[in-house]
């Protein structure tokens, strides 16, 4: 082996046994102020970005999330929208697309900064001691079609108010629903978003349903970890593109044991991590890639996070034995 | 979980059905039409503009008796406001033919610019509003607009206008070219129901146009087809583009100079960041005008900047630069109401813009854009000749539009917004814990007692 | 004449180091330390805790309430937590075999019967007193029926419900559920509170004998072998009554002169020497028959898929939430999912688990062991022999028991398989 191999298999032995959560938490939080603050640094990174970098939060944003002008860009008058002028909507799908598979639907688990704000719930409860809920597999099952079915008004209420059938007071309608348009403005001081809109009848319903998603939300992040990413309209966009992405999370099927560590671990509780040994692309349509599974697996290569084929973080023993050991001992 | 589910599965239903939409009423879909069309829409016929010239012939010679002043009406001032207002149209916009039609029949006194108001109150006064300040005579201030007078009630602009669409311009030109503006010249100090202003051979205007990224001083626009004013222009680069028609009338020894300017912020989200920031640090006073009025921007003021109802807004008078103290400052609000302050020794003056929007509730639109109108005027004493004539005073007048938007205040409810989300969290929490706390109990069974 | 006979002489109660078992124990242990050579040092704790245990029947101390459990299932996490000590009870002994034939069907499963036999003497050996509490997990047909028996014996015995379906979601609650009232039981016979620190302690003792463990299953991945068979096998029988702690220090010292070994390049065999994944009825010592049989003809087992051995230690428990409902339901996860026994009605994750040892060990070819009367495992081998005779991998089916007596044909029929391995291995080459 030569030295350039031995420095490489000590870096990757390294990465392979870090801890994890640890290293997840900082990487979240950087991510979190970058996208929250990050407007108050004139950063700017366009408006295309795969993820909740809220664009209601005007003063500290680095970025918008895609959703919102793609609501606004749908919700074009129809004349305008089915013209040469809405080259634009192609052009900014597709920088959308170059920015997601980068990190595929990493940027979930890693970067969005509601799904950061779910953990940091997740983490209130767990000091508090109260266990988390859990879906059965029925529930599970109907449940996740639900994003599919956000995802579809999400098109569809802005083709109708281009086309003059709904008031423009519901654009953009997942903006209108989504928790983050109220709650991430909050860390830059700025409580106008929980205000009900008494100006029309459809102001009144969308405002009263967002704040009462809001408050579903907050529940609900507190009892289930990660509870909006089942339903997030994003993550279904993600899947419908996750094909071509760089990032991807592979599994060896035949070094499985089925042991079921990686399902007890996932926030999603994604059942195939554990149970499906064949297909080797393993990431499902609830999937944050937040690699806690990766993490959690004891058996060495079954699970591993790619970048272009290249295994950057694999299922090892010792990193395994290191994590649960420490976990064990200093309990966290 | 069955709680949860159910939840979830009412809100998709109520989210999917239709009763719950709020039905566009008849108005608001009649606007959103003029409006489309207005984007894009044809260009009414020929047989619609003979139409509609007949009918405000019609309507002028009914009307033209009860409100021209009694006094000698030159002969410029009977032709139809539409010709003599008439600017350069654009291909596909709403004619200016009926709305103008509307307009003369209530302010013929605006009609004839320059002459002495010696009709007495003129009709405008008839009805309540506040007279204008007249040129000494029956004609109002001359104002650019950004939007023709309006039809009747209704106001100049859709209630859309605002954020939605195109941000609340009248923004016209071909698709692939950079956006156009089209302004006019209105006369009258009723932000709302100003005619056009009426040529005068006598007071010729003469129009500045000054560009972000162009000269200074800027540039003067050619004249327009049929030698009309030309009050339209292309915006190709984001920043401000202020527009200046200034006219000169003589009145016995004093000169009457007035600047109608506008000022149209011309920003997008896209374009070069560069040309953006650099338009938005730009000055905004033009050194060489008479006089003007420049609404004081915020440091942190952003793009897309709308006043709103109870917001305090600054204004400089300024005159080749220099502030004018003691000016008399007017800022008369779209229902017309009005008030006066002096200038101080900056050429500053601050109005807290009123909320005069009234309407019934279910007619109320919270991107209602309603105008407003600055006037300053300041007098000097200088002498000098105009066209051969001398004159020992000059009477400056300065006009300034804009536009204002309701309060948030007014519509929206933090009380409501808090307390329905307060409720959920603690119905949703109060469920959950008692849903967990059944399941701890142990199972129970049902005892049948036979011996009764 | 009269005062030579006046009296009979009564027999003497034999120590027990004297006795028929101990010396099945002695002859065993003899020949697994003797006719082998280079045995590891460190393995030299091992053979004389069995020699303490099995052959001189010394008593083995424990501390807290003693709790037997019969199946790998018993989640021992708990029971530390309990601060209770668990012992397998699982026993290999023919002399105890042959007592519980006494009361036991004809075609019974030798272990169980040895075990049976063993609960049913006065001597139990190892000798670490009346378990405070068996608990008994119902996997196969004659453990289950084994419970009213122990009780019949005078032990407390406590039903562990275990499911026989493991892909369903309702096994999966129904054995957490299970788990949870073992915990509850647990408490009524402690007396002490499961709590948060007691249960992380215990599962770091457990993590770290896992973790040792493993890193010996792994020192035997080496071509050629660093260790036999034969003392893997002795090492994780050790681990059903011994302490711990004491063991895992043991342990890790073996892994420490493994390391060594390897960096020295020892070997323990002949680089041609056939290595062989064992698969099967569990060898507990000293039923070490059919391994030994295999060393002894120059092969060297270099893994297991057995309940004494690989399966007991391998599997590694995750938790999320180190808060005790998500503790105790992740140990609950880890005893039901991976779990291979023949006993569930599929065993799909048995044929994964068996050829990926055999790709990783490189191994030549698969000896599995049934004893007879085990149901269970004589079924699968159908499937198990398909899936291998379909992958090219020579696989050899032994029915056998605890007696002695078939030793002689036994070990002609694996020289046999092991001459057919060396010559599908040159034949390859």
């Amino acid at each position: 082996m030569t030295a350039a191999e031995s420095v490489l298999q000590r870096v990757r032995g390294a990465v392979n046994r870090v801890d994890f959560n640890r290293f997840r938490f900082w990487f979240q939080l950087v991510a979190f102020v970058l996208f929250v603050y990050g407007g108050y640094l004139a950063i700017d990174l366009g408006s295309k970005l795969p993820f909740f970098s809220c664009g209601y939060n005007q003063e500290g944003r680095a970025g918008v999330c895609y959703l919102l002008p793609l609501q606004h860009q749908l919700g074009r008058s129809w004349a305008m929208l089915f013209s040469v002028a809405s080259l634009v909507i192609l052009t900014g799908f597709l920088t959308f697309a170059a920015w997601f598979i980068v990190l595929n639907k990493g940027w979930c688990g890693f970067v969005c900064p509601l799904g950061t704000l779910q953990d940091w719930i997740t983490l209130l409860r767990r000091s508090l001691g109260i266990r988390f809920a859990s879906y059965t597999h029925g529930q599970f099952a109907q449940l996740t079609r639900i994003k599919y079915v956000l995802l579809a008004l999400m098109i569809l209420i802005p083709l109708g108010i281009g086309g003059g059938f709904l008031s423009p007071d519901s654009s953009p309608p997942f903006c209108l629903i989504c928790p983050a348009r109220m709650l991430l403005p909050i860390f830059t001081g700025d409580f106008s978003q929980f205000t009900i809109d008494f100006s029309s009848k459809t102001a009144i319903f969308m405002t009263a349903l967002g704040i009462s998603v809001t408050g579903l939300f907050l529940v609900g992040s507190f009892v289930k970890k990660r509870f909006f990413c089942f339903f997030c309209p994003m993550s279904a966009l993600h899947y419908l593109i996750s094909k071509a992405a760089l990032f991807k999370l592979k599994k060896d099927g035949s070094k499985c044991t089925r042991c079921g560590d990686c399902y007890a671990v996932c926030d999603m509780e994604i059942k195939e991590i554990a149970d499906d040994v064949t297909r080797p692309d393993i990431m499902t349509d609830d999937c944050t890639l937040c690699l806690k599974c990766v993490a959690s697996c004891p058996e060495p290569g079954a699970l591993k996070a790619t970048f272009v084929g290249i295994p950057i973080f694999e299922s090892t023993e010792e990193g395994f034995i290191k994590r649960m050991n420490k976990a064990c001992k200093h309990g966290k | 979980m069955q709680l949860l589910k159910s939840t979830i599965t009412a809100f998709c239903l109520i989210l999917a059905s239709p009763p719950l939409w709020a039905e566009p009423s008849e108005a608001q879909k009649a606007e959103w039409r003029a409006r489309r069309e207005a984007m894009g829409g044809e260009a009414p016929s020929e047989a619609q503009r003979a139409e509609w010239r007949a009918r405000r012939e019609a309507r002028e010679a009914a009307a033209g008796v009860a409100s021209a002043p009694a006094v000698d009406v030159p002969e410029k001032a009977k032709m139809p406001p539409a010709m003599a207002g008439h600017v350069h149209a654009m291909p596909g916009a709403a004619p200016s033919g009926q709305p103008a039609a509307n307009a003369a029949g209530k302010m013929a006194a605006g009609a004839a610019p320059g002459k002495p108001a010696s009709a007495g109150a003129p009709p405008e006064a008839a009805s309540g509003r506040p007279v204008g300040m007249a040129m000494r005579g029956g004609s109002g201030p001359l104002w650019l607009a950004d939007s023709p007078p309006s039809r009747g009630d209704a106001p100049a602009r859709g209630g859309m206008s605002g954020m939605g669409g195109m941000g609340g311009m009248n923004m016209g030109g071909p698709r692939n070219g950079p956006p156009s503006k089209r302004l006019w010249l209105r006369a009258g100090s009723d932000p709302q129901k100003s005619g056009f202003a009426r040529e005068d051979a006598e007071a010729p205007t003469e129009v500045v146009l000054v560009r972000p990224q162009g000269a200074p001083a800027g540039e003067v626009l050619p004249p327009g087809e049929d030698g009309k004013r030309n009050l339209s222009f292309e915006m190709p680069v984001q920043g401000f583009y202020r527009l200046y028609a200034t006219s000169r009338k003589l009145q016995g020894d004093t000169l009457n100079v007035s600047v109608a300017k506008a000022e149209i912020a011309n920003f997008s989200h896209g374009g070069d960041e560069e040309e953006r920031a650099q338009g938005m640090a730009a000055q905004r006073v033009l050194e060489s005008a008479l006089i003007e009025i420049v609404r004081e921007r915020a440091a942190d003021e952003k793009m897309f900047f709308q006043l709103k109802s109870g917001d305090e807004q600054a204004y400089l008078v300024l005159q080749k630069g220099l502030p004018v103290q003691g000016a008399r400052v007017r800022f008369v609000s779209y229902e017309g109401w009005s008030k006066e302050v002096l200038s101080d020794e900056q050429g500053r003056v601050v109005f807290r813009i009123v909320r005069d929007y009234f309407p019934a509730w279910e007619e109320f639109r919270k991107r209602f854009k309603a105008s407003y109108l600055i006037i300053a005027e300041a007098n000097a004493a200088e002498k000098g000749t105009y066209k051969e004539q001398p004159y020992s005073n000059v009477r400056y007048q300065a006009t300034l539009a804009g536009s204002y938007y309701p309060s948030p205040a007014d519509y929206r409810s933090y009380a409501w917004g808090l307390g329905i989300g307060l409720l959920i969290v603690l119905f949703g929490g109060t469920a959950v814990y008692l849903y967990r706390r059944r399941r701890v109990k142990p199972y129970r069974e049902v005892h049948f007692d036979d011996g009764r | 004449m009269a005062n030579e006979t006046s009296g009979v002489i009564p027999i003497q109660p034999v120590p027990y180091a004297r006795s028929r078992q101990a010396g099945e124990a002695q002859t065993v242990l003899d020949h697994i330390v003797d006719d082998f050579q280079d045995n590891p040092q460190a393995m030299q704790y091992f053979y004389d805790l069995f020699r303490r245990v099995y052959c001189h029947g010394e008593a083995v101390p424990h501390s807290g309430k003693l709790v037997g459990t019969t199946c790998i299932q018993a989640p021992e996490e708990l029971i530390y937590a309990f601060g209770a000590t668990p012992v397998r009870l699982c026993n290999g002994s023919y002399h105890y075999d042959q007592r519980g034939a006494d009361f036991m069907p004809a075609k019974s499963c030798s272990l169980v019967k040895a075990t049976l036999g063993m609960l049913s003497s006065e001597t139990v050996i190892p000798k670490l007193g009346k378990p405070d509490l068996v608990v008994n997990p119902t996997t196969c047909d004659q453990k289950k029926k084994a419970s009213a028996m122990i009780e019949g014996m005078g032990y407390a015995v406590h039903d562990l419900e275990f499911p026989n379906v493991k892909e369903s979601e309702a096994a999966r609650v129904y054995w957490r559920r299970s788990v949870r009232e073992f915990a509850s039981e647990l408490r009524k016979l402690t007396g002490q509170r499961l709590s948060r620190a007691k249960l992380k302690a215990a599962m770091a003792m457990t993590g770290r004998a896992q973790a040792a463990f493993r890193q010996l299953h792994n020192f035997r991945r080496q071509a050629p072998s660093l260790i036999l068979g034969k003392d893997a096998f002795l090492v994780t029988n050790a681990y059903f009554f011994d302490d711990i702690e004491r063991w895992t220090a043991a342990v890790e010292k073996l892994n420490a002169e493994l390391a060594e070994r390897q960096a020295a390049g020892f070997r323990a065999v002949q680089s041609k020497a056939p290595r062989v994944v064992f698969t099967g009825s569990p060898p507990i010592f000293p039923n070490l028959k059919l391994p030994l049989l295999i060393e002894e003809a120059g092969g060297v087992v270099v893994a297991d898929e057995t309940c004494s051995a690989n399966r007991m230690l391998y599997d590694m428990t995750a938790v999320d939430e180190w808060l005790l409902g998500d503790m105790v339901d992740s140990l609950a996860d880890k005893y039901l999912k991976p779990c291979t026994c023949p006993i569930f009605t599929r065993n799909d994750d048995r044929k994964r688990r068996l050829r990926e040892l055999v790709s990783q060990f490189n191994a030549d070819g698969v000896v599995y062991q049934a004893f007879s009367g085990c149901q269970v495992y004589e079924m699968e081998f159908r499937s198990v022999a398909e899936e291998f005779n379909a992958a090219g991998i020579p696989i050899l089916y032994i029915e056998t028991d605890y007696s002695p007596d078939d030793q002689g044909q036994l070990s002609t029929r694996i020289e046999a398989f092991l001459e057919s391995l060396k010559n599908r291995k040159k034949q390859r080459a």
